[in-house]
């Protein structure tokens, strides 16, 4: 008895550091993957693509600037359609504000990467988002849909479609 | 023989530049433009030569070595001189001496015939460094140090260089990116609709540089390099006659650059082929 209970004192630092690193590392990886980039409200893109019936997503998801990024919506957009005058909304808009946490988006892309949304996406082979960020229009969260972008992906697509493969094309 | 890489692409342009060196002051615009649209940063001594690391450098080239010329014919000219964007015997199917010996295919031809290098993929072997007849391609021996707020003003387009890579320039295919993506936006679908301007080009004051598309007759560029005055740098090939070049092209494959030099100076143009 008292043999088990010093062993267990013995080892019980050990235990205790493994498991504290083990949940440090993996909140660093998901920080460095971005996978928590949810923002909290309470958004369910069902609801908006079936019930409010958005067109699709570039009723809210607009091409920001010269095109390369698809914008994120922001309190402004949201209240185009709400006018806030319910308590619900009133309490909504009151607790969310566009300063907060900031919007992130699915896949980060690495410095290299020259990727451009509106020559994916306005082109005469066009992509379809989910082609990329999955099923997003019907989940009930604003949260990233996990994984990378890995390259082969892109090649993939660039394949079947018989789009150039050269480096040039999206890397700088 | 390796298999033949014929592949039927969108794209009809050839990208290619003429510089005139007798319109050319040596200013040195063109290499600011340079640095500042690719990212590199400007050094404080340029004689530090395995510190600097430029795409685009303006030589000075005189008749005056050793004391060749004497008081009234002393001539200098300036050189702008970046990657020749070489694309062997045949245009259709390039081979630029650097692409064939890269390991890990950080570099390669585009489909406007543009040398393309990424310098991430990049392991820094330096073997395309040693294979490229123009000493074109830089190798970063340290990291960019960007001094004051050079740092806040950098491209986001173009990836920051880290160390042990090589560099070199890419006729700016981001700008022609960035085109593409306007084009695109007024709803223009054709990539060959796209024209650019590199950032020297721009920036020349004289007009010496010329930027445009070679496969393209009307093109000033097309004009220029069937000039007289047009040559090549270190391309002694261009003089020989036709049967002498279709033999020694038979036997190994020749730069064959897209960059062409523009001079009237008979000294200059000896002395860009070694003569």
């Amino acid at each position: 008895m008292k043999r088990s209970r010093s062993l267990l004192l013995f080892f019980l630092p050990f235990i205790i550091f493994t498991y504290v690193s083990f949940v440090v590392f993996q909140k660093a990886c998901d920080h460095a993957m971005n996978v928590q980039a949810e923002k909290k409200i309470p958004f369910s893109h069902k609801t908006h693509v079936e019930k409010y019936g958005a067109a699709d997503c570039e009723t809210c998801h607009m091409y920001a600037g010269n095109g390369r990024f698809k914008g994120l919506p922001t309190v402004a957009d949201c209240k185009m359609c709400h006018d806030g005058n319910t308590a619900k909304e009133k309490a909504m808009f009151a607790g969310f504000k566009d300063s907060d946490v900031p919007w992130t988006s699915y896949a980060q892309q690495p410095d290299l990467v020259y990727f451009s949304h509106i020559a994916v996406m306005k082109n005469e082979k066009t992509a379809r988002c989910a082609s990329c960020h999955g099923d997003k229009g019907h989940s009930t969260t604003t949260s990233k849909i996990k994984g990378k972008m890995p390259m082969g992906q892109c090649m993939d697509c660039h394949d079947a479609l018989k789009i150039s493969n050269a480096c040039m094309v999206c890397h700088d | 023989m390796a298999q033949e890489k014929k592949k039927e692409s969108a794209m009809k342009r050839r990208w290619g530049m003429a510089i005139d060196l007798d319109k050319c002051t040596g200013c040195g615009q063109c290499q600011v433009a340079c640095s500042q649209e690719n990212n590199i940063p400007l050094f404080e001594d340029d004689s530090e030569l395995l510190k600097r690391v430029v795409f685009l450098d303006v030589m000075k080239v005189t008749n005056d070595r050793d004391r060749a010329a004497q008081y009234p014919n002393v001539k200098t000219a300036f050189i702008p001189k970046m990657c020749q964007q070489c694309s062997g015997n045949d245009p259709k199917n390039p081979k630029p001496p650097c692409v064939s010996v890269c390991p890990v295919v950080a570099t390669d031809v585009g489909d406007d015939g543009v040398v393309s290098q990424v310098w991430s993929r990049c392991i820094g072997c330096r073997y395309c460094q040693a294979s490229c007849p123009y000493e074109a391609r830089q190798f970063n021996w340290w990291k960019p140090e960007y001094e004051g707020s050079f740092k806040e003003s950098l491209n986001p387009e173009v990836s920051v260089a880290s160390r042990g890579t090589i560099v070199k320039c890419t006729f700016c295919s981001h700008i022609w990116k960035r085109e593409r993506d306007k084009m695109l936006a007024r709803g223009v679908k054709d990539i060959n609709a796209v024209q650019y301007t590199p950032a020297c080009v721009s920036g020349c004051p004289t007009g010496a540089m010329v930027f445009g598309d070679l496969n393209d007759p009307a093109s000033e560029v097309s004009r220029l390099a069937k000039t007289d005055r047009a040559f090549r740098l270190v391309h002694t090939i261009d003089t020989w006659d036709e049967a002498k070049k279709k033999e020694a092209q038979a036997k190994k494959d020749y730069p064959n650059p897209k960059v062409y030099y523009l001079s009237s100076q008979q000294w200059l143009r000896d002395m860009m082929r070694f003569k």
